[in-house]
């Protein structure tokens, strides 16, 4: 079978297609957890159907929700702000990427992305006119974004930096040390910060998560991103939000008034019983992705791939070179024979062909079935390349 | 803190009247709030069955971009049933309310064009999608007798002067007026001479009292119209923003591509809702217009009663007054009186208040009079 070579999202959307078409098909491709919601949200949407179904909501979100979302970043992440004045809900983490992109981004202005990353970023920074400018990391130092290349990528056009921790494709977390020179450089060179914790829930082994915007001197000048869709298995519901300072928030919102109005209410209210109700659905999934990502590491090490180890997220970054394959030829294989679905690397960035993404997101019977698989797959490209 | 950067950011975002733009309400905020887009509606019981059922069946997962199949089915049907708008599944995107449906259209297709044409006055809505990324904007001039419409000469004029791509209303959301068969006809003609493309918002058609003509429905329009407006309204949906485009298979990648990076997909709960919606339009759309248009009628009598000068509008939900002294003025007293309404002057006609129809309006036009 010859397939027309696609880049990016398009080459993604077609394996997912063909991936549907296979009854026994496994999917260690698309970020989307695989535990349904916990049933106590759903009947808080339940219980806002049948009570407030019709209630007004601002562009910014209700403020009871803004007032848990404060209550959560202020428990988690350490950041302070205003409920008021300092919050804007969101439809998904991805609205809210969007917002802040083009919140802070204006046409020439330079955007500092340590790569690889969530392609979002590049595509949001496009439509805004503003230029990436490239911060490479590598598997041997899973990942790790030196704030020495940060500095040195630092010109007169730069106007904001991009920090993602953990990371989507390379499960990268920023270590605190990393995070406070990161923001002293973003101080120094007075840039925005943009910060995405969308994973901080899911972080491993001794690794710590800190939100740029809990430092001296780092709320004033970031804007960070969350959402409910990752951490409560909520990714239908389009729930998600931005916290900054109140002058840069007073702009966000008005994007978020231009690009789509408000939020539906009924995801706003589960969003309540999810930040407010019971925590132990959150913890019971964060310790099935700590079991997988053993899983998925082991299986790993046994087909002989390297990779960046995952310190956060729910995903794995593989480098495949050994194969002589091009991502995209390897994951059309293992999908084509073996009806495993993980993303290649050349999906995120041209520069990372010779990777492959991997999710924990599938039961563990089934990743271990999709792992075996994979083994199979491997064993045959490798036979064939003797 | 002395930022330079953030103040730029800050002024560049002041200085942009379009994005700033003040806007109504999407859904009003309370029976006495008559100035909002959304109305607040009894919401079906079969609705919340339906929604929670999907719900609880575990489709709390990302879904496609531009919408479950069965909605955008739904919403093809609709179009073609009640418009005669020749639209199919692939040309439906669902979005998570009018105003994704207004920024996806004018941004996406925009981009496509080198300049927009746009009423003077338009919802504030098309204004602020505008302002979101820099556009060249034609200004059509509207007609205050026709319900500040702009007229087909307007229309051809600005084609004529290489503007060929249009946002138009009709219904006008700040009137109700709309274009008769003739006029929309003769529109279609000189698009389509020009090869230009319109954006064609006819969210409040459903209120309007006796035929509707859509520019969609015209011999071989559907190629060059984008339609958008509210999936399924007066359903109770409101609150949950969910709204549609259907367009020619052609632009609607560009904005399904737009949809994945601004929000991946519209929310589940909402799409299902409105699946379910779908089914009892219907009968739902004939009994609510056939009370609007009672309850407007008593209205225009009162007005007139009053002296107060009715706008000309066939949407059967609004009911928008020329005040000589200008909406603030009205917008006073009427809020001294415990009623809000809609400020045309957020539209672009500072001489114009709108009402939404509903049993309390009554009330809110005696104190204007
Ligand atoms: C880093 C990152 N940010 C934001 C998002 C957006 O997530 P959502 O819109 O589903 O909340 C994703 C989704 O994969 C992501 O990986």
């Amino acid at each position: 079978m010859s397939k027309k070579k696609k880049q990016g999202t398009n080459l993604l959307y077609d394996m997912i297609a063909e991936a549907s078409a296979y009854d026994d098909v496994i999917v260690m491709g698309r970020g989307d957890p695989d535990f349904d919601t916990p049933a106590h949200i759903v009947d808080a949407a339940k219980d806002a159907m049948v009570n407030h179904h019709a209630d007004y909501s601002p562009p910014e979100g209700l403020l009871a929700l803004r007032e848990a979302i404060a209550e959560r970043v202020k428990r988690v992440n350490n950041i302070d702000v205003d409920a008021d004045t300092e919050v804007v809900v969101t439809n998904g983490g991805q609205e809210a990427l969007f917002l802040m992109v083009v919140a802070a981004n204006g046409p020439g202005d330079e955007m500092i992305v340590p790569e690889p990353n969530y392609t979002t970023y590049a595509d949001s920074l496009a439509f805004a006119g503003g230029v990436k400018v490239e911060v490479q990391a590598f598997a041997e130092n899973d990942f790790r974004a030196d704030p020495a290349d940060v500095r040195a990528a630092v010109s007169d056009e730069s106007r904001s930096l991009l920090l993602v921790s953990p990371n989507n494709p390379a499960a990268n977390v920023i270590s605190p040390e990393d995070m406070r020179e990161m923001l002293g450089i973003a101080i120094e060179h007075d840039l925005i910060v943009l910060a995405d914790d969308i994973y901080d829930l899911f972080v491993y082994d001794d690794f710590e998560h800190l939100s740029p915007a809990s430092l001296p001197g780092g709320k004033e000048r970031t804007l960070t991103l969350n959402a409910l869709s990752k951490a409560y298995s909520m990714t239908g519901w389009r729930l998600g939000w931005i916290v900054g300072p109140a002058d840069l928030m007073a702009r966000v919102r008005e994007l978020k008034a231009a690009i789509s109005g408000g939020t539906s209410v009924i995801s706003q209210y589960a969003g309540i019983a999810a930040l407010t109700g019971p925590q132990d659905a959150v913890e019971m999934m964060a310790e099935a992705y700590r079991r997988r990502r053993r899983l998925v590491l082991d299986a790993l090490d046994e087909m002989g791939m390297a990779y960046g180890v995952p310190q956060g997220g729910q995903f794995v970054f593989a480098d495949i070179s050994f194969t002589g394959l091009d991502s995209g030829e390897l994951a059309q294989r293992i999908l084509s024979e073996q009806h495993v679905l993980a993303y290649p690397g050349s999906a995120f960035s041209k520069d990372r062909k010779d990777y492959l993404r991997m999710t924990f997101l599938q039961p563990e019977e089934k990743l271990r079935e999709g792992l075996e698989r994979m083994k199979v797959a491997m064993a045959d490209i490798m036979a064939e390349r003797q | 803190m002395t930022s330079k950067t953030k103040r730029d950011v800050l002024e560049k975002h002041r200085d942009n009247a379009n994005l700033n733009a003040p806007s109504p309400a999407q859904v009003m905020f309370s029976q006495n709030d008559l100035g909002a887009d959304g109305l607040i509606r009894p919401l079906d019981e079969r609705i919340i069955a339906a929604t929670v059922e999907a719900l609880e069946s575990g489709q709390t997962h990302y879904v496609d971009v531009p919408g479950i199949a069965p909605l955008r089915d739904a919403v093809a049907d609709y179009l073609r049933e009640f418009s005669g708008a020749a639209y199919e599944q692939g040309n439906i995107v669902i979005t998570a309310g009018m105003q994704e449906s207004r920024f996806l259209t004018i941004q996406m297709i925009g981009a496509q064009f080198d300049s927009i044409g746009v009423p003077e006055a338009v919802h504030p809505g098309a204004r602020k999608a505008l302002g979101t990324r820099a556009r060249k904007v034609a200004t059509l001039p509207v007609d205050a007798s026709a319900g500040y419409l702009s007229s087909v000469e307007s229309v051809d004029a600005a084609v004529a002067g290489g503007c060929r791509l249009l946002f138009l209303e009709s219904p006008s959301r700040l009137s109700g007026a709309v274009y008769s068969g003739e006029q929309v006809a003769a529109i279609g003609e000189i698009v389509n001479e020009k090869d230009g493309a319109v954006i064609w918002d006819q969210g409040l058609a459903p209120w309007v009292d006796g035929d509707y003509a859509s520019l969609a429905a015209q011999d071989g329009e559907a190629a060059r119209v984008a339609t958008i407006g509210e999936a399924f309204p007066g359903m109770g949906l409101a609150s949950w923003f969910i709204g549609f485009i259907a367009a020619p298979e052609a632009w609607v990648a560009p904005m399904q591509s737009q949809k994945q990076i601004q929000s991946i997909c519209t929310s589940t709960a909402s799409q299902y809702g409105a699946l379910e919606a779908s089914q009892l339009f219907g009968a739902a759309r004939g009994q609510q217009l056939a009370s609007l248009r009672q309850i407007r009628s008593r209205l225009s009598q009162l007005a007139s009663e009053g002296d107060l000068d009715v706008l000309r509008g066939a949407a059967a939900n609004i009911i928008a007054l020329r005040m000589e002294s200008g909406s603030e003025a009205a917008l006073a007293t009427l809020r001294a009186a415990g009623y809000e309404a809609t400020d045309g002057a957020f539209f672009g006609a500072p001489d114009v208040v709108r009402l939404n129809v509903t049993n309390t309006t009554a009330d809110a036009l005696r104190a204007l009079v």
